[in-house]
């Protein structure tokens, strides 16, 4: 910060200025009105809702260049919320909410994906963000109502809605990221209140990357104790089918958002930071097989 | 060097960042003494102060990315963004006092404190370096940055020189960024 700002705040603090408390109510209206807030929805879908809000922040900075700089897969950061809002749509198709943009053809994500981009394409890259945000906002109100366990599918994979909703947090989160990077904006993590559940989910998926990969882990227990905010420590049993965690044979340490990132496809497993202990191969190979879920 | 933000600006700013209203609320209850204050030290209106203040905080809502929590207090960033604005105010008015006067020899030679005075991490060192300046030359430099106002009006102000307002100003910058400078090493 600059020294003359901070010269100015001193000399500020012996003669603060008189409250103006009046005026929060119209700040809190006004402010709504430039941005919107996360949408209300239930406690466990916030952590996506509060990603949306996030990326839309992001969004609200974007420049007229901005848009049409390639992020990742070859997208544009417009067609990157085309593909958010694709994939959101599937999912609230699948649980009743709220269908947006072009009527339903593809059903599996990138046939989606093509679909909404192509749509919008067609549009600003201002409606394409209020397409994409008008969609996650229907979902969340939607699923306000909705019991977390209700079976929601995505690219076939049939699990409780809350997890889908999960996952939808995380890969909107990796994007937000993606973009900020591009952008040369550093991106502050989630709330730990919603990182928390994140990596659980995160954490609940190793066994299935590791299946994914061709490797079995049943029978095998790992522990694994990520650090930071929203971080903790996990038994999680490395079979799909195990009833439950056994002994821990294995122990991985590492940062909880970079925990999650892993998992969504950003880091090279071989470089991952982490402490490992325990039988080290199979720290590895949870290591090696965390990226098996991630897609575009 | 620039002061990483302690730990309740970031969590703050992650609550902003996510949508979450609530926290405009708190940010505002903490902060906007010190923005409403300024404002209006600087504009000395309070319905003008009162405007600035909102755009403050609404500016931090709409574009919280801009602020970065690795370089800087959210105290300084909101106060930096009051200042700016408070002085373009000052300063539209001006031109409009000027111009309704007609024409008339208009210079201005905005103080560059920001070229003087060296970074200094802690704001308590700087106000106790502001403190210990002489009153003549405390008072000068409170001027220069507090209304944005000329060397001009500075000297009017303390009833000296333009020149003499001048030195003042500069000796007392010189002074700050020496007393800084020693503290730092």
């Amino acid at each position: 910060m600059d020294p003359v700002e901070r010269l100015y705040l001193d000399a500020m603090m012996e003669d603060p200025g008189v409250p103006a408390r009046s005026l929060r109510p119209q700040l809190l209206a006004g402010a709504r009105a430039r941005r919107r807030p996360a949408a209300p929805t239930a406690p466990w879908a916030e952590p996506y809702a509060g990603r949306v809000a996030a990326m839309d922040a992001l969004l609200a900075s974007a420049e007229d260049d901005d848009w049409s700089r390639v992020i990742v897969e070859g997208w544009t950061l417009q067609e990157l919320v085309a593909h958010l809002a694709a994939k959101d749509g599937l999912l609230a198709a699948s649980v009743g909410a709220p269908v947006l943009g072009p009527p339903m053809g593809a059903t599996d994500s990138l046939g989606r994906t093509g679909d909404v981009q192509a749509y919008e394409r067609a549009r600003s890259p201002e409606q394409t963000r209020r397409d994409w945000r008008a969609q996650a906002d229907a979902l969340c109100r939607h699923l306000a109502d909705l019991p977390p366990t209700t079976p929601a599918t995505l690219d076939g994979m049939e699990v409780p809605v809350r997890d889908q909703i999960l996952a939808r947090c995380l890969e909107t989160w990796i994007h937000t990221a993606d973009a900020a990077q591009t952008a040369r904006i550093r991106l502050p993590d989630p709330v730990a209140d919603h990182i928390r559940p994140t990596a659980d989910l995160c954490a609940r998926l190793l066994p299935w990357t590791m299946l994914l990969s061709g490797l079995d882990g049943s029978g095998r227990t790992l522990r694994l104790t990520l650090t930071g905010d929203g971080g903790g420590e996990w038994q999680v049993p490395l079979g799909v089918e195990d009833a439950g965690p056994g002994t821990p044979d294995a122990h991985i340490t590492a940062d909880v958002v970079a925990f999650c990132f892993l998992l969504g496809g950003r880091g090279d497993p071989a470089e991952f930071p982490a402490e490992l202990a325990g039988d080290l191969s199979l720290a590895r190979d949870v290591l090696t097989t965390a990226p098996a879920l991630s897609g575009p | 060097m620039p002061v990483e933000a302690p730990y309740d600006d970031r969590l703050l700013h992650r609550r902003v960042v996510g949508g979450d209203e609530s926290a405009l609320g708190e940010v505002y209850d903490r902060l906007s003494p010190l923005i409403f204050g300024l404002a209006l030290r600087v504009t000395r209106d309070r319905v003008i102060a009162e405007d600035i203040t909102q755009e403050v905080f609404l500016v931090f809502w709409e574009r919280p990315l801009a602020y970065d929590p690795e370089r800087g207090t959210l105290r300084a960033w909101l106060a930096t963004i009051a200042h700016r604005r408070a002085v373009d105010h000052v300063r539209a008015e001006e031109r409009r006092r000027v111009s309704a006067l007609g024409p008339r020899l208009f210079e201005r030679e905005p103080a560059r404190l920001e070229d003087t005075v060296l970074a200094a991490d802690e704001a308590e060192r700087v106000r106790q370096a502001v403190t210990s300046l002489p009153d003549g030359l405390r008072e000068a430099v409170e001027l220069a940055y507090f209304g944005g106002r000329t060397y001009r009006q500075v000297g009017e102000e303390l009833g000296v020189p333009e020149g003499t307002a001048k030195s003042r100003i500069r000796l007392a910058l010189r002074r700050l960024a020496d007393a800084l400078a020693e503290e730092e090493v």
